[in-house]
């Protein structure tokens, strides 16, 4: 079999798995709903293997393979076809949607037990994979559109599982509305490109684009600018973030799968699927740039505040994205998605290790109430360490990699790109700060009544409470459920963390400078014709000299860390409180929901309350509504009256029908 | 004076001929004591899918048959299989049907062979005279079935009704049919449409008063608007299932006779009946999509949305070209499809709720019956024309075919008929999902008396056997509408195949018929 035919049944096994959830609910046991997803997730990872191979057995230059299933339709000059796109872009991101996600729906095996929704969530989480998987191998751009759509809903039904908790059900709308204002972007951007271009299959798009947009013309920027709003609102970029922290009120494989790994990625896929578009459009792509770098330091800003464990780990999500935005908006596409590809590994992996810290908590989310785990959790501990050093780019591990490559390509294309590397670094360095706050706080110090409780054999399991708001919980459906699964004593989860684990500190070795070029090689012809890519090369020196760089800033960063969470604990609190403005800004994560409200809801709240209760609402609308309406009232009774169920009366409407039909063939033919 | 033997091809006539066959056997069969009303029922269903494959393999066939009688081609043929598939489903729904017990299960399938019989004359009739002969085949079974429950007064006055009003719509075809006719001097549509560019009989006076009693005549079988007006009350008394196929099969095979005698025969005055028909779609639109708010009987309602959907159908006629031919055949069977997955929830429901079709009967049936309620909702969504539903696809070379045909603001129209058609069909998915089941209320007894007849001879009707209990969850309705609803799906997603063999079909009609 062809790769495209694997790629197809990449596709097919997710979106079976979810319908065969949600239709045998009633008639499988509960646990097999669990099963049979993580089955489907899985043979759907084999199937991208064998399209992989596939796809490797094609000669380099003929890696581009197109598969249409069927004509959907073709009206008006538009061809929408069924078709998905497989070269080494997609497969790669095939590849890291399904693998992760085959780790995460085995984590979720074990920690969803005690839930009531059990089922619900593995039909939701199968979904999801299915229209992520749509996004990637779409071919043309209504699929595309489809999938980014489907996405959208998935994450919404997902984050809004527990729907009993209000502050889950807020959130999910607040994801949702956003995740439509990207969707909007994308959308006018494909009308654009439809009326320039006049096609919507994206291997055309690419070939025809550098003919009909000139390079920087106003078009050009305003469909990349189009498509940023689309790629900015998925991967929570400034100033679409705020649904991100939010989001983390979901199930944590949720916020693992999709709020870290997957999902919030399709921005940075977008931008280097669309790399032609923007190579043709370098002001949309530096503005791209920009935004990816105050992002990468603003999340990193607020990662360093927060006490919410999953919001800490949320915001680090933000700021490591803000890294891949810049690199692929740069031109760094392979640096870029190498590490996207690592960052899903060790986020996804700190996740688990949180899901796990939090269940032992007893659902307590707070960072204050935590410590001295070191002891009680002696396999989720280490994980924990080992996701924070990748995230952290200590020297070896993956992400110190990965991290690199993107600011030493900054460093190469010169003049203002030095801005990405420098800025680059100095959110490194917050980076690894935070990343060992949170190792430090769970881990060390004094062990907090659960651990101490731990120690000694027993899973805290307190009152079920909202952990944003403290507010008893409805215990009924929707409600997560009254047990907790810590990884020590559920072994999906500690193989599904112990793969992640090595991946995470080992994956970075495919890509060594001077070395190994794995990823480099496997990508290279996608992004073949790009120019910045040819033009840019950082020699391998230049590598290592940033990779040294970044080592000490990492260890640097963990060692500040260390300082003032371990050797000085009394240190950060006495900072807080001294500099009370900056960090009561930064741990209201700048105010951005505050300005969003004051700029944006507020004043369409108020347009709204106006014009509910004015003259144009109750007047003019309101009567053009009440004769509309009022016409086909009307109109449906006199039909009515006029259907008297006499046949004398319908035998006369025949007569008159008639003889009008017969005057006006009469005349009509006469005239003629 | 020699008479020369016609050559008889009968390959062609073979879907004919297997139909008479099925309904001899069907008859005897009946009448045999020990032959139940299954077998019955599958004896006929036997029948119809061996005529549906001698269809399928004639496909592809384009010739004359019976000295220019019918002509066997691909718009026939799809006409022919959606009628069966009508058919088939109706002897489904019909199985446990009061109608049926009343009538007497041979009779009522005999009679149902027959329409179908009419059905295939008609779809393949090139001719005036067998255009004639099929229509009133097809007509005169109708007419007996659906006064078939003869217990309940409403079925009675159907029957009636259908037959005195359906009389006078023949008469009126006829006497089209004969002016014709007298002008062109030949009943072959071949022949007349020669004459009328030779002879330049365009602006003749008979030719154009035979063609608007014609029109009207064929208007009124199908329904359209102003001649709609029997439709609502016979849909509303015929028994359910015979509602269903008059709804379906009797359309699209009218549907096709209508453009073969436009477009093969009368393709000379397109111009002239295209802007009439126009008119009739318009109103058939605004008559049919109105009349429907407010009804409460969903056998009415449908009637009413029937005669908007034949409307929109209409339009495909009205543009003159295969691209609306094709579109009008894709529509038809794609609303066969709808209507079986609506009617055949509706007739379960009918039996088992007490409430007959009110839409009372169909309250909450999603939190109960879900088997029911899919399919209803898939069906009604599919008339809606909602994306990933057949009816969307339909709607869409519907309004295509307009566009391109020039005829952009008879799509306008269509679009705004289907916008206030969301008015009632919301409203069936709203009792749905959102209403509470209410109680059942106090039925009258289940089997009411014959209308007019003594009670003792109720007693010993016949000794037929009465509906057995528990009649209402019957697999074979609930599998009916599910079959129906997945097909709609399907082809929602999938359309190309069904888009190619309507593409086929449409191209079948504009090749002149020969003489």
């Amino acid at each position: 079999m062809d790769a495209v035919t694997f790629a197809w049944l990449v596709l097919a096994f997710p979106l079976a798995g979810s319908i065969l959830i949600s239709l045998s609910f009633k008639l499988l046991p509960r646990r097999a709903a669990g099963y049979i997803g993580t089955a489907a997730i899985a043979i759907a990872f084999g199937f991208a293997v064998a399209a992989l191979i596939g796809l490797l057995s094609h000669p380099v230059e003929e890696r581009s393979l197109n598969g249409a299933l069927y004509d959907y339709a073709a009206v008006a000059g538009i061809d929408v076809e069924l078709s998905i796109l497989v070269d080494p872009l997609s497969v790669f991101m095939c590849l890291i949607v399904t693998g992760v996600s085959t780790l995460i729906h085995l984590y979720s095996l074990a920690y969803m037990t005690s839930d009531r929704g059990y089922n619900r969530f593995f039909a939701y989480l199968n979904f999801f994979v299915f229209s992520m998987l749509l996004l990637i191998l779409a071919g043309n751009l209504v699929l595309l559109i489809v999938g980014w759509a489907f996405v959208g809903f998935a994450s919404y039904a997902l984050i809004s599982f527990w729907y009993r908790r209000t502050t889950a059900t807020a959130a999910g709308m607040k994801a949702f509305v956003i995740n439509v204002v990207g969707d909007i972007g994308l959308v006018l951007a494909a009308f654009l490109i439809l009326r320039e271009i006049g096609v919507l299959d994206l291997t055309e798009i690419f070939e025809k684009a550098p003919e009909d947009l000139s390079v920087n013309s106003g078009v050009a920027v305003a469909i990349g600018l189009l498509l940023l709003v689309g790629a900015f609102a998925k991967s929570a970029q400034i100033p679409l973030h705020t649904w991100l922290a939010d989001a983390m009120e979901g199930p944590t494989p949720v916020s693992a799968l999709i709020h870290a790994a997957t999902m919030v990625t399709a921005g940075v896929y977008l931008i280097a699927r669309f790399w032609p578009i923007f190579e043709l459009a370098p002001t949309a792509a530096d503005i791209a740039a920009f935004t990816g770098l105050a992002t990468l330091l603003f999340a990193g800003t607020v990662a360093l505040v927060v006490t919410d464990l999953k919001r800490v780990i949320a915001y680090s999500t933000i700021s490591q994205i803000g890294y891949m935005v810049v690199g692929v908006s740069i031109g760094a596409y392979t640096a870029g998605l190498f590490h996207l590809m690592t960052h899903a590994f060790f986020k996804a992996l700190l996740f688990m290790a949180a899901g796990s810290v939090i269940a032992a908590m007893a659902a307590v989310q707070d960072l204050d109430k935590m410590g001295g785990f070191r002891k009680a959790l002696r396999f989720t501990g280490p994980m924990l360490v080992i996701g924070a050093l990748a995230l952290a780019a200590f020297p070896g591990t993956s992400g110190f990699f990965s991290k690199d490559e993107i600011l030493v390509f900054a460093e190469a294309r010169g003049g203002m790109y030095m801005i990405f590397a420098i800025g680059g670094y100095i959110g490194a360095l917050m980076t690894a700060v935070y990343s060992f706050r949170i190792v430090y706080r769970v881990l060390s110090g004094p062990p907090c009544k659960e651990a101490a409780e731990l120690e000694q054999g027993h899973l805290a399991h307190g009152e079920p409470v909202n952990p944003k708001t403290g507010e008893t919980e409805d215990t009924d459906v929707g409600f997560p459920g009254s047990e907790h699964w810590i990884a020590e004593r559920a072994r999906p989860m500690r193989v599904a963390m112990s793969i992640l684990a090595f991946l995470a500190l080992f994956a970075g070795l495919v890509q060594v400078p001077g070395v190994t070029h794995v990823i480099d090689s496997f990508l290279e012809p996608v992004f073949a014709e790009s120019k910045l890519a040819e033009d840019y090369h950082p020699t391998v020196a230049a590598e290592w000299r940033g990779l040294a760089i970044g080592a000490v800033i990492s260890i640097l960063g963990i060692l500040l860390a260390r300082y003032l969470w371990v050797t000085n604990p009394a240190l950060p609190a006495r900072l807080a409180k001294r500099f009370r403005r900056i960090h009561d800004f930064c741990a209201n994560a700048w105010y951005f929901d505050k300005l969003i409200d004051v700029l944006v809801v507020r004043p369409v709240q108020a347009f709204g309350d106006k014009i509910a209760d004015s003259f144009v609402e109750n007047k003019v609308i309101g009567t053009f509504a009440a004769i509309a309406t009022g016409t086909v009232r009307g109109a449906g009774a006199a039909v009515r009256i006029s259907q008297s169920g006499y046949l004398r009366a319908y035998a006369m409407v025949l007569l008159l029908g008639l003889i009008g039909l017969g005057i006006y063939f009469l005349i009509a033919g006469g005239g003629a | 004076m020699t008479f020369n033997q016609p050559t008889i091809d009968y390959a062609g006539l073979s879907p004919l001929i297997a139909l008479v066959a099925t309904l001899c056997v069907v008859i005897i069969a009946s009448i045999i004591p020990r032959v139940g009303r299954f077998s019955v029922a599958l004896l006929t269903l036997i029948g119809f899918a061996t005529t549906a494959g001698l269809t399928i393999w004639q496909w592809g066939a384009s010739e004359n048959l019976v000295s220019n009688a019918l002509r066997i081609d691909d718009i026939g043929s799809m006409a022919i299989l959606i009628a069966l598939l009508a058919a088939a489903g109706t002897v489904l729904l019909s199985l446990r049907e009061p109608a049926a017990y009343t009538a007497g299960h041979g009779a009522y399938y005999a009679l149902l062979i027959g329409s179908v019989m009419g059905m295939v004359v008609l779809a393949q009739s090139i001719n005036l005279i067998s255009f004639f002969v099929g229509l009133e085949l097809l007509s005169i079974p109708l007419y007996v079935l659906c006064g078939a429950a003869v217990r309940r007064k409403e079925s009675l006055e159907s029957g009636l009704k259908y037959l005195i009003v359906g009389s006078l719509g023949s008469a009126t075809l006829l006497y089209g049919f004969a002016l014709i006719y007298g002008a062109t001097g030949s009943t072959n549509f071949g022949v007349i449409a020669e004459e009328l560019t030779s002879a330049q009989l365009a602006s003749d006076t008979l030719v154009l008063a035979g063609v608007a009693m014609a029109v009207v005549g064929i208007a009124f079988k199908l329904s359209l608007a102003p001649f709609h007006q029997w439709a609502p009350d016979v849909y509303e008394g015929a028994p359910t299932p015979i509602t269903a196929f008059m709804a379906v099969a009797t359309k699209a095979v009218v549907f096709v006779a209508f453009a073969r005698l436009l477009e093969q025969g009368l393709g000379e005055l397109s111009g002239i009946w295209s802007d009439a028909l126009a008119v009739l779609a318009v109103i058939s639109i605004v008559i049919g999509n109105v009349g429907a708010i407010g009804q409460r009987s969903i056998k009415r309602l449908l009637g009413y949305s029937g005669i908007a959907q034949g409307g929109y159908i209409l339009v495909g006629l009205v543009v003159v070209s295969t691209e609306g031919a094709g579109a009008m055949i894709f529509y038809l069977a794609v609303y066969a499809l709808a209507n079986l997955a609506v009617f055949a929830p509706l007739v379960a429901r009918e039996r088992e709720s007490g409430f007959g079709d009110d839409v009372n009967g169909i309250a909450g049936i999603g939190r109960t019956r879900p088997w029911l309620a899919w399919p209803m909702t898939i069906g009604v969504l599919s008339m809606i024309g909602l994306p990933g539903t057949a009816g969307f696809i339909g709607k869409l070379f519907l309004i295509q075919a307009a566009v391109d045909g020039d005829y952009t603001w008879l799509a306008v129209v269509v679009v705004i008929g289907t916008v206030v058609s969301l008015g009632y069909y919301l409203r069936l998915l709203s009792a749905i999902w959102m209403e509470p089941q209410p109680d059942a209320p106090n039925t009258q007894s289940p089997m009411p008396v014959i209308a007019g007849g003594a009670p003792e001879a109720d007693a010993s009707a016949g000794g037929r056997e009465e509906v057995p209990p528990g009649s209402s969850r019957c697999v074979l309705v609930v599998g009916t509408g599910v079959i129906c609803a997945a097909a709609t799906v399907l082809l929602g997603i999938y359309p190309e195949q069904l888009i190619q063999w309507a593409t086929e079909a449409g191209e079948a009609i504009t090749r002149a018929v020969g003489l």
